[in-house]
């Protein structure tokens, strides 16, 4: 964990959290697993307080606690990790995917179970379905059964996981070890004393078992519910019956969304480079090998082309022949999206994720210099990339840009630590004269500063937004009474003229204002999320890395 | 009164036969470019005494029209430039080392700190003969692009070589980067269109990518038919600039084999390029100011401090990101 890292979590808790929150998670971030009377001491905050911000963190999946290291019996200890925070920043990118792949109600499932942590279905299911019924026409409501079946889909796709029972894993592993972020299985004592978070890859068959035994549970309960009130789904507001899924609570699994996320830039990549035919079979093989593939695959499993011919939507309208051919030129594309595994069955093809990663990182970094540095030193920084090692003279050649110009963009990017120069001296003193000087670019190093550059950058997005609310707080609140008294006026049936002389309380200059502010935070805001598509793909590249 | 004439005919047909042998050996050294043994001119005359063959040749070494030359198998006769000879007349001993010296290093030329090294003269005496050479149109003096204070001497009739004039990119030491820039365009464009050409044309996929490529032959091709170049560039020139649009990732190159005597082949290789779409659009992080912001390493945001856009935040976020458009 960076400062970058740790300014930006900062911030994202005190958006989400306020600011006691912020300065307890800032605390443990800073200072690594930490029991409670430590963290009183440290913080100087009441133990009230500290304590309401641990439950937030420890319910939001932030914060994990432990026994302590000093062996049984010892206090328990905190423990928060960058990773789980930044993940705060995708949460709309997470909302609008469950949008596209599952309407309003898996938009609103997700919303829910993000901005509460965890929740058990029914209650999910009870909340989304009373805000769609608001939202809709008078007279008409949403059926529990249509959420729910919504949810168990969710649930199906491994989008939703369970949250692993705290109690089992307390009395399994003689250690509170409850991981909401991570379901904790049995037989994993190295999990609470080791510093590191255990990461859901570690357990590859947490997405399976949590939601087999559920799905029954929760529609049985709910199909119950649905036969009790049909007809009015606000009536459930304030239904207080036990519902049978008490203690099974559901979270967001973040690492699925990462998969489909990465999937989709690898299609997005093919159909940019190809066309869209070449991308909707790549789409089609990633769909296949979804559930075959674990996330941490270098490649996916090999697909016959007589499997793919198949699976293919029989809309595009792709026969067989021409199907080969395109696999074929995803095979010599020299991206390298696809490779082939063997002949068998018409050819067994793969798609090579953790490759597809590392090229659209390669691609991120050279966007970055072409953008800030033009695109010269762009083709200097593309040339490294492929030539390795190269002597200054030789860039000047190789590139055709004259001596003076290129000396300055190789000294600009060497300046800017995106470019290496190796020294190799003919003779053990180093002399200048005869020594060779080889400019080299390292991706992943590269790619790993260039993360935090953008951590940087989105804490300095958020600072910004945080500043442009602060200057104009009273304005917001001002305009936010007159819109509540417009709203009651409204309600009494008040007269058109008290309506315009309330509307008129605030002054064009300010309505202007308003309307800039409006702007300013939609551009901010759209900023950060553009951002957060780079932080995924150097995350991504940067973990696939670890892996393979 | 008997031996008289005698004496004279041996005396003459010496002198005779000397002459004969020198036109022979000229004769055989034309027919032998390369240069000739000993062994050679004892073959072809073999009634030719030692005696009479080393007079000879000392004569011909004399007039300045033999070259004597020392190789792994002995002595070697060679042929002097009869221009050369012809041009150096009226020269001393230095100027003709100082010109054999020119002449060595061929058209890549020589530096005058070189010469003094080799012929062992001093500078200015060096300076002197060069000057003289020069004005005789013997030599001449061609300003390297590699240091363009270092001038190198080459024969009057030599075109200079690649390395030191720096080949069609160069135009009097000047790297000529506007010229560079408009031939990568047009390769691009050429590419582009090409490649545009092959997706309209609706064939199969493997069709369409075979018709996007073009061979190195036909974009040189192209390009001199264009007309856009003033000096005649060669294939390999071209080359290069379609590896800059390699290096802009804009273009993609695959080596096949082919047939020997192609059009565009060497070696029996055939290069082919094509041009590509990028892989994906600009970043999300370039499309914020922070991105782009050329002093990101030097902000720091402490809240210490008091300063204001410590308070607002990041400098390139003030009004001109924030208030450009929607």
């Amino acid at each position: 964990m960076t400062a970058q890292e740790v300014r930006l979590c900062g911030l994202l808790l005190r958006e989400h959290f306020g600011e006691v929150v912020e300065k307890v998670g800032r605390h443990l971030i800073r200072s690594g697993a930490q029991n409670l009377r430590t963290l009183l001491h440290e913080t100087g905050i009441s133990i009230d307080l500290v304590k309401k911000s641990l439950c937030v963190l420890v319910q939001h999946g932030v914060c994990v606690f432990s026994s302590g290291r000093k062996g049984p019996g010892s206090p328990t200890e905190y423990r928060t990790s960058c990773d789980r925070i930044l993940r705060i920043l995708r949460y709309p990118r997470y909302i609008y995917t469950a949008k596209t792949l599952y309407g309003d109600t898996g938009e609103l499932i997700i919303e829910e179970l993000l901005q509460r942590g965890d929740m058990t279905m029914s209650s999910t299911v009870k909340t989304v379905a009373d805000r769609l019924t608001q939202n809709m026409e008078e007279g008409r409501s949403m059926d529990y059964s249509e959420v729910s079946s919504a949810f168990s889909k969710l649930v199906e796709t491994h989008f939703l996981q369970r949250c692993p029972p705290m109690a089992a894993a307390a009395t399994k592993n003689g250690a509170a070890s409850a991981t909401p972020a991570t379901p904790a299985t049995p037989g994993t004592p190295a999990a609470p004393v080791s510093t590191t978070l255990p990461t859901p890859e570690s357990f590859p068959d947490c997405y399976r078992v949590p939601h087999v035994t559920l799905i029954g549970k929760g529609k049985r309960r709910l199909s119950n519910e649905d036969g009790e009130d049909q007809r009015s789904a606000k009536r459930a507001k304030i239904d207080s019956e036990t519902h049978g899924d008490e203690g099974i609570y559901w979270q967001v699994n973040f690492e699925r969304f990462h998969l489909h996320f990465r999937d989709q830039a690898i299609i997005s990549a093919v159909a940019n480079k190809l066309d869209q035919t070449s991308s909707e079979i790549v789409r089609t093989m990633l769909r296949m090998s979804e559930v075959t593939t674990s996330p941490t695959a270098t490649c996916t499993k090999p697909l016959s082309a007589n499997e793919i011919f198949r699976s293919l939507p029989s809309s595009y309208n792709i026969a067989r022949p021409i199907l080969d051919q395109y696999l074929t030129l995803l095979v010599d594309d020299p991206m390298e999206f696809v490779g082939k595994a063997g002949e068998s069955g018409g050819g067994m093809y793969v798609v090579n994720l953790h490759r597809a990663l590392a090229n659209l990182a390669r691609a991120t970094l050279e966007s970055v210099v072409q953008e800030r540095f033009g695109s010269r030193s762009a083709r200097i920084f593309r040339l490294l990339l492929r030539k390795r090692h190269l002597e200054q003279k030789q860039v000047e050649d190789f590139a055709m840009i004259p001596a003076k110009e290129a000396k300055d963009m190789l000294y600009t990017l060497l300046s800017q630590n995106l470019v290496q120069l190796q020294e190799i001296p003919k003779t053990p003193d180093y002399a200048p004269s005869r020594t060779f000087y080889l400019y080299t670019v390292n991706q992943l190093p590269t790619a790993r500063m260039l993360l935090q550059n953008c951590y940087k950058t989105v804490a300095n997005l958020i600072e910004r937004r945080l500043f442009e609310s602060k200057e104009s707080k009273r304005l917001l609140e001002k305009s936010q009474r007159i819109e509540a008294i417009l709203a009651s006026l409204q309600a009494s049936g008040a007269e058109p003229e008290q309506l315009t002389e309330v509307e008129e309380m605030i002054t064009a200059p300010e309505k202007q204002q308003l309307e800039s502010l409006r702007l300013h935070i939609n551009k901010l805001d759209s900023a950060e999320n553009q951002v957060d598509e780079t932080i995924f793909l150097l995350e991504s590249y940067i973990n696939s890395t670890v892996t393979s | 009164m008997s031996e008289g004439p005698h004496l004279l005919n041996q005396n003459f047909n010496c002198v005779c036969v000397c002459v004969c042998v020198c036109v022979r050996i000229k004769e055989l050294c034309q027919q032998f470019p390369h240069g000739i043994t000993d062994q050679v001119i004892q073959n072809d005359m073999p009634h030719l005494e030692p005696q009479q063959r080393a007079m000879a040749i000392n004569k011909l070494l004399s007039l300045g029209q033999l070259d004597l030359l020392r190789n792994s198998s002995g002595l070697l006769y060679r042929m002097k430039d009869i221009q050369s000879t012809s041009k150096m007349k009226g020269s001393d001993n230095q100027e003709k080392l100082v010109y054999q010296i020119i002449e060595d290093a061929g058209n890549k030329g020589i530096w005058s700190r070189d010469i003094r090294f080799k012929s062992n003269l001093p500078l200015t005496e060096i300076n002197k003969i060069l000057k003289s050479l020069e004005s005789k149109k013997l030599i001449k003096a061609v300003k390297s692009v590699a240091a363009s204070k270092k001038k190198v001497y080459m024969l009057y009739n030599l075109q200079p070589d690649r390395s030191v004039t720096g080949g069609a990119w160069y135009s009097d030491q000047d790297f000529e980067s506007e010229f560079v820039e408009v031939l990568n365009q047009q390769c691009f464009k050429f590419l582009q269109s090409k490649a545009e050409a092959a997706r309209d044309s609706k064939q199969s996929p493997m069709v369409q990518r075979n018709s996007s490529f073009a061979t190195s032959h036909e974009v040189w091709k192209y390009i001199c038919e264009l007309g856009i170049s003033k000096v005649d560039l060669s294939m390999d020139d071209i080359e290069t600039i379609l590896n800059t649009l390699i290096y802009d990732g804009k273009v993609e190159m695959t080596v096949i084999a082919a047939k020997e005597g192609t059009v565009g082949s060497v070696d029996g290789q055939m290069k082919l390029y094509r041009g590509v779409n990028p892989v994906i659009q600009p970043t999300g992080l370039v499309r914020t100011p922070c991105g782009l912001c050329p002093v990101t390493h030097t902000h720091t945001h402490t809240h210490t401090h008091t300063h204001t856009h410590c308070v607002r935040g990041c400098p390139c976020l003030t009004s001109c990101f924030l208030s450009s458009g929607v």
